[in-house]
């Protein structure tokens, strides 16, 4: 028999939570209330938001458009070669600057009243001026900037006015692995794009996507992976590091072309890198796949998300070739040995429409007290992560005052 | 070899026939008018459709050349911006074996079915070797709610030769408008 009692169940996230950290309130999941406060608390507010990198725009009028929450982001690169993210909102009558996910532009022409801004976000012409408003001035109708800071390429923005530099918030455990995710030098070239929408809750997305316990994923097990040694540790204000030995796999039958899985240029005792940055954003090096995942929260029931793939710079014409192939066909939406977690993400969703806590288990010690690590195949990493979230978002425990 | 198929004797791939939309209504290919190769093509396209809509996925690679095959799905996006990124992308049997393999012993996903439409039917190019054929797609996906949505509109770009007797693809490029996967994608297009 369970413990919990049908009948108790609202749809809307409790105001207190269970004493134990080793549970989550599965009304969180599905509460459209509860996400308008996640997107003043969380998306925008005092934590930062990877929304790309340098190489997706690496020439001069590059840009990208991507959201966060609900604001628009126009992402440029100037004649100055400045990565620059600005809201893709034209200063006049707030008209979207930009529609196209991406391209190449000179300048940028809102074509309502036909401001013309530059690449570094200056408006450099608005026709009829000298019939404007007495203390309009030229200069102060710039496209408004976002506080913006970079690592490795890698570029991160934040709303909020209190968020910590971006060293600090990033802390110790995070640089050793970004770095070596993302290159060594983030010196990476875009090889494209797999880009999916979800029905799920991005907290139910963002739990299941950077790591979970080994059984989900049959093909894993079929094509004899092997985990080595590796360590996972996180961190107070949500981060978490994955850094595993992938045993090359002895050629378990299953495959008829295991081409598809050597390693190129992965050490295998680094084979699996995966970061996990608060809120939402997952990146893995897994094999010679190098994959970032931009994250974008919906609304309380769709997550985007916008699987990039990249090669380094100075690969040579067979590694990028064999990037591809990787990168094509083994990890994300449609790849052949993970694509059960989009399937979970959405049973996930499905399943937490329902009273009670989900509660973690693999790993857990103790129901008081959280742990900044923990070994490989446990749940637990997935825990400080919520405790975060849960001290973010202003829920108390139960028998806290 | 025919007058027009000497003419057309392209080695061009299969992105740059699409560009030059030729008006062959009228040429022979291994002994084949023109009437009877669009019709033997658009039997291979049904039959092709058939294999994936019936579930028969086990015989969809005996529709890819032996030796050398490459079976793509890329999205519109990715080849407007010249970049190399696929949905999937298989370049031998094995690898389209291996895909099937692990979509039924491997892959976790909600059932649904898919109905494939197929229209404008347009070989573009005949050369002494092989068929350069587009056509457009639609695939209906049914969850087992019975909701019906469009899971994913684009062309196949098609690459086609005679092999034994029997017409194959030695490659098939499916380049899809809808770049945003609902989900996951599992099964061929
Ligand atoms: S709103 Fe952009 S020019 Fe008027
Ligand atoms: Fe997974």
């Amino acid at each position: 028999m369970s413990k919990y009692q049908a009948g108790t169940y609202t749809g809307e996230a409790p105001k207190v939570w269970p004493a134990k950290v080793n549970q989550i309130p599965k009304e969180i999941f599905g509460d459209a209330a509860l996400f308008e406060e996640e997107l003043k608390k969380i998306f925008y507010g005092d934590t930062w938001h990877v929304v790309g990198h340098t190489a997706e725009v690496p020439n001069i009028g590059d840009f990208k458009t991507f959201d966060l929450g609900r604001v628009p982001l126009l992402i440029a690169r100037g004649k100055d070669n400045q990565v620059r993210v600005f809201f893709n909102s034209c200063t006049h009558r707030g008209n979207q600057l930009e529609t196209s996910v991406s391209g190449n532009r000179k300048e940028f022409e809102c074509p309502y009243h036909r401001w013309l801004f530059s690449l570094d976000g200056a408006l450099a012409a608005c026709p009829g001026s000298k019939e404007f408003a007495p203390d309009f001035k030229q200069e102060n109708f710039g496209l408004v900037e976002l506080k913006t800071d970079q690592y490795l390429g890698l570029i991160l923005v934040t709303m909020g006015k209190n968020t910590p530099p971006l060293k600090e918030w990033l802390g110790d455990i995070v640089p050793l692995t970004l770095s070596a995710l993302l290159g060594g030098d983030g010196r990476l070239k875009l090889l494209g794009y797999q880009k999916v929408r979800y029905v799920s809750n991005w907290k139910g997305y963002n739990d299941n996507d950077g790591y979970h316990g080994g059984l989900l994923h049959t093909a894993f097990r079929m094509l004899n992976f092997q985990g080595g040694s590796g360590s996972q540790p996180m961190s107070v204000n949500g981060h978490w590091v994955i850094e595993a030995e992938l045993k090359p796999a002895q050629n378990s039958g299953f495959l008829n072309d295991p081409s598809l899985i050597d390693f190129k240029v992965a050490d295998p005792k680094r084979g699996s890198l995966v970061v996990q940055l608060y809120p939402m954003t997952v990146m893995v090096k897994h094999m010679d796949v190098i994959n970032l995942r931009f994250a974008i929260a919906r609304s309380h029931d769709v997550t985007e998300v916008h699987y990039a793939y990249f090669a380094h710079e100075d690969d040579s014409e067979e590694l990028v070739q064999h990037r591809i192939r990787q990168s094509s066909n083994l990890l994300g939406p449609c790849g052949m040995v993970s694509m059960e977690d989009a399937a979970v993400f959405q049973r996930i969703h499905i399943g937490n429409h329902t009273p009670g806590v989900a509660e973690f288990q693999k790993g857990v010690v103790s129901l008081s007290e959280l742990s900044l690590d923990m070994k490989q195949s446990d749940e637990t990493g997935n825990l400080p992560r919520w405790e975060h979230y849960r001290k973010v978002m202003g829920f108390k425990r139960e028998g806290e005052q | 070899m025919s007058p027009v198929s000497e003419a057309l004797s392209s080695t061009s791939t299969t992105d740059k026939a699409a560009k030059a939309l030729l008006p062959l209504d009228d040429f022979t290919w291994n002994s084949w008018s023109a009437m009877e190769t669009q019709w033997r093509v658009e039997r291979l396209l049904s039959r092709y459709v058939a294999c994936i809509d019936e579930d028969d996925l086990e015989n969809w690679p005996e529709f890819f050349t032996l030796d050398t095959c490459r079976y793509e799905i890329i999205t519109r996006e990715n080849v407007e911006r010249g970049m190399p990124l696929a949905l999937m992308f298989c370049t031998s049997r094995g690898m389209l074996v291996d895909r099937i393999v692990s979509l039924r012993e491997a892959n976790i996903y909600p059932q649904r079915w898919y109905r494939h439409i197929i229209s404008n039917v347009l070989i573009q190019s005949v050369d002494a070797e092989c068929l350069q054929v587009q056509s457009n797609y639609v695939v209906l996906q049914t969850r087992r709610n019975g909701q019906t949505d469009i899971f994913s509109a684009g062309k196949y770009l098609d690459r086609i030769v005679l092999s034994k007797g029997e017409l194959k693809f030695s490659e098939k490029r499916v380049v899809v408008d809808t770049h945003r996967v609902d989900t996951l994608l599992v099964a061929p297009i």
